[in-house]
């Protein structure tokens, strides 16, 4: 049995609408290790929703379209199974969390049935007993039995994502992808959830993809991270090596992006630019029309991951010369 | 929930004030002499006035129509001229015709246009989506009584299979509950598609697919009960229509309902008839909006939670 639970190779993920072909992932590479979570952090656009539904094989289609490349779930591809082995696999192997919990529960069924409904789908028992489940399910993220026979309107924001929470858990999958779990809630309660989900992970011994552009969540929560910028893997490594040791310019660029408790006051450094157009994404490097250590090198062709030692893999060419360095790193 | 239904049923007093008044009103300017109908041809003037006198023709407009609600309500809503019948008595005769032809025509729709509607929006931007909706479209702009004769035409006069009008049995019931029922579906399979074209791309579709529920699952079980909303209003608004306006295909077949017997009477000037017959239309209209409206509490808890609210 290989160490990963996850591994995706060469993941190719295009729209194609009237308007041309949105090239959401190209060539997305990265592996989840068995009982621990990865954190897959980038901007609004840059594919992680699309990479998360992939490995439940249910990017939308139409317009959707997984080009090439393979998925393998604890060392089944994903992309060649039969329907009904998709079934046998969805919310039974892997499991996922969506990042509305307004809308991602349905509105005329109860609660406590929407729980029952994967239980009765992968563990073959009667309704009955699927239902007595799902209220252990509710207990579990600290919701009160008798709130089984409600409906979803009857709750609050971080209630129903405890409930989505709660019908993600309730097959005890392998896998967990949680697709921006706490961006819908506010503070208070995302710092509860996130404590929560932490708890279950380990109590469970499931492995997690965490998707998010937190980096406070990131550091709480995450063993490895992996940074995702325009439908590719810029930087991947430990939670320690991204972040003690960071190495892809973009990846800095999200740091300087952060507010500074300790130096407060000081302005905010943004990223300058936008993401680029996925429907007509720049050659080469596709960061380099905002990097501040572009070269012509860059945009010339794609950069190669490289090997920074331990986990850690940098894909930008700027590491062709032994001596780069990153502003954040020289400076101490 | 009954409080809801309570206060729907009062708030249905000041309606049928209102309709009956433009009714009466109504078949007050078309004229006509009630006299001349009722009497023999060779009645002398005296024997006409002292009839007027007695049935009250002569009084100002709002005597009568006061006279006439207050028979309402005790129950009493007149005689026809023609046959000299109790009005309500032959509506509610007649009644049980309608429902038959409504209810079948209504049954054969649903059964056809709802999985129709289903299949369309699952197959959006498709030639089985065109084909679908080009059927519809058909279905909506073909008047109800052209297609009525065209039916006779071809089942009866020319391969002889169905009887062409009439009421003594099921086999009469083909026909016409075919061409209300044509019509009916074109609408609610357009309803159904658009309800679903709505649904299929909500996030909880997603999450019902996400936990491994197969595809039928998760369109008819939670697809097709989140679109059922705007699937019972059209279906409610299309019964409430076949019910008090099925004149023509009632017309075209001899189906002796009530369309038909509002045609007859207002052909015979059988005020007292087209006056009630109308406004238990509209109370029957009225009845089936509310359980309609009753319906949709059962479909979504967030209506029911609404009305207990209100309630």
């Amino acid at each position: 049995m290989s160490d990963n639970i996850l591994e995706i190779k060469d993941l190719v993920v295009h729209f194609e609408t009237d308007d041309g072909i949105v090239k959401a992932i190209n060539g997305l590479n990265f592996n989840i290790r068995r009982e621990k979570t990865l954190g897959l952090v980038g901007e609004t656009g840059a594919g992680k929703t699309t990479t998360a539904l992939s490995v439940l094989n249910l990017v939308p289609d139409p317009p959707g379209k997984i080009k090439s490349g393979t998925i393998m779930l604890d060392g089944k591809d994903v992309l060649h199974m039969t329907d009904k082995e998709l079934e046998e696999m969805r919310g039974n192997d892997v499991a996922m969390i969506f990042q509305d919990p307004m809308t991602a529960l349905n509105p005329v069924m109860t609660v406590g049935d929407q729980i029952a409904e994967s239980i009765e789908l992968h563990q073959h028992v009667s309704g009955k007993e699927a239902f007595e489940k799902a209220k252990e399910m509710l207990k579990m993220v600290g919701i009160s039995e008798s709130r089984a026979y409600d409906y979803p309107h009857q709750f609050s924001g971080g209630m129903r994502q405890r409930v989505v929470i709660a019908i993600a858990l309730a097959c005890e999958p392998k896998l967990l992808l949680a697709d921006e779990p706490t961006t819908a809630l506010d503070v208070t309660i995302q710092a509860q959830v996130l404590d929560m989900m932490k708890d279950l992970i380990v109590r469970r011994q499931m492995s997690m993809l965490l998707i998010t552009h937190d980096l406070g969540v990131v550091a709480d929560v995450c063993d490895d991270v992996a940074v995702m910028y325009a439908g590719r893997i810029v930087e991947i490594g430990t939670a320690d090596e991204v972040f003690n040791a960071t190495r892809h310019p973009y990846t800095e660029g999200l740091f300087d992006s952060l507010p500074n408790l300790k130096a407060r006051g000081e302005e905010l450094v943004p990223i300058k630019g936008l993401m680029p157009d996925p429907m007509n994404l720049p050659e080469g490097c596709t960061f380099y029309p905002r990097c501040p250590y572009a070269t012509d090198a860059c945009k010339a062709k794609e950069p190669q991951l490289y090997h920074m030692g331990g986990t850690h893999y940098v894909a930008c060419t700027a590491y062709q010369d032994p001596n780069f360095r990153l502003r954040r790193n020289s400076n101490g | 929930m009954i409080k809801y239904i309570l206060k729907r049923l009062v708030l249905m007093i000041p309606t049928i004030l209102l309709t009956s008044l433009l009714i009466f009103w109504a078949m007050d300017l078309t004229g006509g002499d009630p006299v001349q109908i009722i009497l023999p041809e060779n009645a002398t003037v005296e024997q006409q006035e002292a009839l007027r006198e007695s049935m009250g023709l002569n009084d100002p407009f709002f005597v009568r129509y006061f006279n006439y609600m207050v028979g309402i309500v005790t129950g009493d809503m007149g005689q026809s001229y023609i046959t000299g019948l109790d009005v309500f008595g032959t509506f509610m005769h007649r009644l049980p015709m309608t429902l038959a032809l409504g209810g079948t025509a209504l049954i054969v729709s649903v059964i056809i246009s709802i999985p129709l509607g289903i299949w369309t929006a699952i197959n959006q931007n498709t030639w089985k989506d065109t084909l679908g909706m080009i059927l519809a479209l058909f279905g909506v702009s073909m008047p109800n009584f052209w297609l009525g004769l065209m039916l006779v035409l071809l089942f009866s006069l020319k391969l002889g299979w169905l009887p062409s009008g009439g009421s003594s049995g099921f086999k009469y019931l083909i026909l016409p509950a075919l061409t209300v029922g044509f019509g009916l579906a074109a609408l609610i399979t357009r309803t159904t598609r658009s309800a679903m074209l709505d649904v299929v791309r909500q996030d909880y579709m997603t999450t019902a697919k996400a936990k491994g529920a197969s595809y039928n699952r998760v369109i008819y079980g939670h697809g097709l009960r989140n679109a059922m909303i705007p699937i019972v209003t059209a279906i409610g608004m299309q019964f409430s229509l076949v019910m008090t306006g099925s004149a023509l295909a009632e017309t075209v077949f001899s189906w002796p309902g009530i369309g038909l017997l509002i045609v007859e009477s207002i052909n015979k000037r059988d005020t007292p008839m087209v006056t009630g017959s109308i406004i238990l239309c509209c109370i029957l209209m009225a009845l089936i909006n509310l359980a309609v409206d009753i319906i949709y509490a059962y479909c979504d808890p967030r209506i029911k939670a609404q009305y207990s609210k209100k309630g």
